[in-house]
């Protein structure tokens, strides 16, 4: 039977629009072809904050590594460009647009500090593209959530206000809590949360001293706390602060808790030797994204990786494992995207996540109108010499306002 | 040297102002952001160089303008709905206004009386605009939001390109002018020599007030320009940090001369690229080897890249090179 | 405000105070003998502190030396850098506005550098406190609680100044010293070798600065980005006392870190952070000289 012209025409432009669509949808996206998937990774490797990005990046790219060993993606082996961001704000958004118009990426799996990520907000919003965090808390770049910015897998600040508030008010049944935070946008973020959650628990923030990054005397703040009395303090504080808050509330002779957040203590055996006195930690908490001790079990097999990638680095920072979590909800979403993989089809996989990753306190997970990973903290009991897993994780409810 | 600028010395400026419609045909937004952000710096730059490098004021308030420049302009529009073109000038004008009312007290010090006297400024602004959250933002920043220039809106990269090459070459040819004019005179003047000025019959504290007012007026624009190349502010970006990023730019490039501050402005903002793609292994050493490259700089060429090069040339000139021939 | 927290703040302030007077100290010895700024003064006290702890932790020498050690390696240091750099931008320059410019940039170059030759070290990645060097149990003065610590700080501050103090009016090469720095040309036109001087004053200034990070680190936990914020504090002082007399930077910084406790516990905590500043802008708009400068001198042309 002979198949009239414009049959024939018709068969022919459906073949070609099914062999271009199949084609096109697969390969409309750049940074993906059918033997790689091209990830754009940036943190902070040079400059005042190299220890949180150089760990994290190092780990996200053992992963995605490790990935590629076992065979890669539906067949496509994950390639890497790594660039520093100095955690400069200008440095991402140059960076961001580097990746995606010079290198093409597909995704960008990058930040460390909460400043610098908003630099690429609205860029990567705008050109759609997937933008993973890295070990950021990110609190202004996913509250109010965005469709193409994902992060705080180490918890945002809020989750951290929030767990060491209800830690506080749950766990040590305090009623007056003394809060010290410092006065920058971590300051703000995990105030707002732990003020909302302190209210909605009915207990009263007495005190709450807003410090400066580089104070080198907390005398008066810590005479504030003591005149407020308070039954718990807790202390947002960076490392070189939290020491002097902790010795001062030993002078002073407070004998109430010290709950301390996880950016002041990241090594706990360093701190101890800081305050120098360990009379000081006698009731001495500290809150950790962490699922257990660095060297506990369910740790161990991530440090004895990392060191094997990496045998140079002799002690990893306690923040190392923050890029394992963020490296691994990237290839889980993009394993669920499937293989006919384009960018909106990865962002709604990430949508779908709910990963316990074997790491943090609880399972990462998104949502329609979420953009945080974590909302769990564990907490540690610290007496100097040994830190101690208290039961039960605090959970974050995503509220940073108050119950009128 | 002085008298009136020629058609001839305005000609690359056109090309520049065309260059602003044309190039972002060409060009990928990576390149068209470092470009905006580079002309933002250059009227920042060109701004502190005429109260350091024509009126010789040691004077480090400039990132205090450059934060109200841009906190002004952002919030005009982000609460008064008020479009760029309308909220610049008035940006500009409240620095320059805020930049008049420093130089009152700061012009009776001097050297590094003045250097800290302004720096404390500056630092206190600093202080405002991370404590004034609810206008501010405070330390969490302030989503900047597109903002209408003449009837198109400014919304990425490439519609920002040509507003800020357009602001950039106004800002450079009123520097010019002004570098011809008698206010550039006695600006000079005074760098030179204060008591000397004066028995000229220069109002010297009145010139220096209004070299402020001027270099504030700078900083503001650059300011305004800000929230057409980024999307976010922090007063971060509002810090010590970048006042040394710009006095480094002047004084590398070549304090004193318009294309030694243009030639700085390129140079430093190349140079974390730079650093970036050469030293990829050694990333950690960037900030020692950016330190080393300010030592070198200034010992080297201690009247910049520009003062060495017009220096080169001359000496060229001399007609030494002739004695051969006798 | 209790009267408690009142003598505690004046205490703990009078502790701070010396601390930045410590840091000022070297900076404004640099200053008298050779009209520059050293704007890495933060820095050098940083690096003595590492020097020290370096020398704790890894050589295990005994704390005395310790200080030694950081004393002769910053002297070393600042010696080489005066002569290397700075003999070399001072040629060059012109005098007057260039000279404070390139000296500026110098000396932040430098900072920059010792900032990241610092951070190579992996060992500088958490933030540290240098041992005790004064240890025991904290003393109470009344309701006053100070560390040991604190009392050494105070007390060294105090025999420093004194003895610069006497090394600049009383003796011959102090006086030599100031007559260098205001006067160069007829200094050297009978006979002072300026540059020999200006080098040993910058080696004394940072073998001082070695000294106090020393001190300093034992109180307070160090970090390669300790110098900048404490050298701000340490101008306050010094603008506060007045910018070129020893026994004024102690007052300066005494007074400043009182205010600083004062205004965080009557005002607010947030409020402390500015106070330096203000502080600087008030006294330099109302009394430049600060407290102890002396009538205000202007340069002579």
């Amino acid at each position: 039977m002979k198949i009239n012209r414009l049959s024939q025409l018709k068969i022919f432009s459906a073949f070609f629009v099914a062999a271009l669509s199949g084609g096109v949808a697969c390969a409309s996206d750049p940074g993906v072809t059918d033997t790689e998937i091209v990830i754009g990774l940036h943190a902070p490797l040079s400059g005042p904050l190299a220890a949180f990005g150089q760990d994290p990046l190092q780990a996200a790219k053992m992963w995605y590594e490790d990935v590629n060993r076992r065979g890669g993606i539906h067949g496509r082996k994950i390639r890497v460009i790594a660039e520093d961001d100095k955690c400069n704000a200008n440095e991402v958004g140059a960076l961001a647009r580097k990746f995606v118009t010079v290198d093409k990426v597909f995704m960008i799996n990058g930040g460390s500090c909460t400043a610098s990520v908003v630099g690429a907000q609205e860029f990567v919003n705008r050109e759609k593209v997937p933008f993973v965090m890295l070990n950021a808390s990110g609190d202004p770049a996913v509250f109010p959530a965005t469709r193409y910015v994902f992060g705080a897998f180490p918890g945002s600040q809020g989750a951290i206000g929030a767990g060491i508030m209800g830690f506080a008010v749950q766990g040590l049944k305090g009623k007056r809590i003394a809060y010290i935070a410092h006065n920058d946008e971590y300051g703000a973020s995990n105030y707002g949360a732990a003020k909302a959650y302190a209210d909605k628990a009915g207990a009263q923030i007495v005190a709450y001293e807003r410090i400066a990054l580089s104070i080198t005397d907390v005398t008066a703040p810590m005479l504030n706390v003591r005149a407020s009395n308070p039954d718990v303090i807790i202390s947002a504080a960076y490392p070189a602060p939290a020491v002097l808050i902790a010795q001062k509330a030993a002078e002073y002779g407070m004998k109430q808790p010290l709950v301390q957040a996880i950016q002041g203590i990241p090594a706990p055996e360093v701190f101890a030797k800081n305050v120098g006195n360990n009379d000081a930690l006698k009731n001495f908490y500290y809150s950790a994204p962490v699922n257990d001790l660095p060297d506990g079990p369910k740790q161990i097999k991530w440090l004895e990786m990392y060191k094997k990638a990496y045998p140079d680095r002799l002690v990893p920072s306690v923040f190392m494992v923050y890029g394992i979590s963020s490296a691994m909800v990237v290839t889980t979403a993009l394993e669920k995207a499937g293989k006919n993989l384009t960018r909106e089809r990865f962002v709604d996989a990430l949508e779908t996540v709910k990963l316990d990753s074997g790491i943090m306190a609880a399972p990462f997970e998104f949502g329609k109108g979420r953009r945080d990973a974590l909302r769990a903290q564990s907490i540690f009991k610290f007496d100097g010499v040994k830190s101690t897993l208290m039961p039960g994780f605090y959970t974050w409810d995503g509220s940073t306002t108050s119950p009128k | 040297m002085y008298g009136s600028v020629s058609l001839r010395q305005l000609f690359p400026l056109l090309a520049l102002l065309l260059g602003g419609f044309f190039i972002p045909m060409f060009t990928n937004e990576y390149y068209l952001y470092l470009g905006n952000v580079l002309m933002m710096y250059a009227v920042l730059a060109i701004g502190l160089d005429i109260l350091m490098g024509w009126a010789g004021q040691f004077a480090f308030a400039h990132t205090a303008f450059f934060g109200l420049g841009c906190y002004t302009t952002a919030l005009l529009n982000i609460k008064f709905g008020i479009p760029f073109i309308v909220g610049m000038p008035i940006a500009a004008l409240l620095a320059g206004a805020v930049g008049v009312l420093v130089a009152i007290p700061a012009t009776r010090m001097r050297d590094i009386y003045l250097a800290l006297a302004t720096f404390a400024f500056a630092e206190g602004m600093f202080w405002v605009f991370n404590t004034w959250e609810p206008v501010t933002g405070g330390s969490t920043g302030l989503r900047i939001i597109s903002s209408n220039v003449l009837g198109f809106k400014v919304s990425n990269d490439v519609t920002a390109f040509p507003v800020s090459m357009s602001l950039m070459c106004l800002m450079i040819a009123a520097a010019m002018y002004l570098s011809k004019s008698r206010l550039g005179r006695e600006m000079s003047a005074i760098r030179d020599s204060e008591h000397v000025a004066m028995s000229c019959g220069i109002d010297v504290r009145r010139t220096k007030v209004i070299a402020f007012g001027i270099s504030a007026i700078y900083a503001g624009v650059a300011g305004a320009m800000f929230t057409l190349a980024q999307s976010f502010a922090s007063p971060e970006q509002f810090g010590f940090n970048t006042a040394i990023l710009v006095l480094t730019m002047i004084v590398v490039g070549g304090m004193g001369t318009l294309p030694g501050v243009m030639i700085g402005v390129l140079i430093l903002s190349m140079l974390p690229e730079v650093l970036r793609t050469t030293m990829r292994s050694f990333q950690i050493w960037q900030e020692l080897v950016y330190g080393l490259i300010l030592i070198l700089s200034i010992m080297f060429m201690p009247r910049g890249i520009w003062g060495s090069i017009s220096g080169h040339l001359k000496k060229r000139e001399l007609p030494s090179k002739n004695a051969k021939s006798i | 405000m209790s009267s408690m927290a009142l003598y505690q703040s004046i205490a703990s302030g009078i502790v701070s105070g010396c601390v930045y007077a410590l840091v000022a100290l070297s900076v404004v010895l640099i200053f008298k003998a050779s009209d520059v700024v050293n704007f890495a003064g933060g820095e050098f006290v940083m690096l003595g502190a590492y020097a020290g702890l370096g020398a704790l932790t890894f050589l295990e020498v005994p704390y005395g030396l310790a200080y030694v050690i950081a004393a002769l390696a910053l002297f070393f240091i600042g010696a080489t850098f005066n002569k290397v750099v700075l003999d070399s931008v001072l040629k060059r320059a012109k005098h007057g506005q260039r000279t404070l410019v390139a000296m500026v940039i110098a000396t932040l170059g430098l900072s920059y550098v010792i900032k990241g030759g610092v951070r190579l070290f992996s060992f500088t990645e958490e933030v540290r406190r240098l041992p005790s060097a004064f240890s025991g149990p904290p003393i109470f003065i009344g309701p006053v609680v100070l560390q040991w610590q604190d009392i050494a700080i105070v007390s060294i501050s105090l025999a420093l100044m004194l003895a610069l103090y006497i090394f600049f009016q009383k003796t011959l090469t102090g006086k030599v010293l100031r007559a260098t720095s205001q006067n160069p040309r007829a200094a050297a036109l009978i006979g002072i070798p300026v540059q020999l001087m200006q080098l040993y004053s910058w080696g004394l200034a940072c073998a001082i600065a070695g000294v106090s990070g020393v001190l300093i680190g034992a109180k307070l936990p160090i970090s390669p980005d300790f110098g900048g914020p404490i050298m701000l504090l340490a101008f306050a002082a010094a603008i506060i006392g007045g910018f070129t007399s020893l026994p004024g930077v102690v007052i300066g910084g005494i007074l400043l870190g009182i205010i600083q406790n004062l205004v965080g516990i009557t005002i607010s905590s947030t409020a402390i952070a500015v106070t330096p500043f203000v502080v600087i802008m008030l006294v330099l708009v109302f009394r430049p000289q600060g407290l102890l400068g002396g009538r205000h001198r202007i340069k002579k042309v």
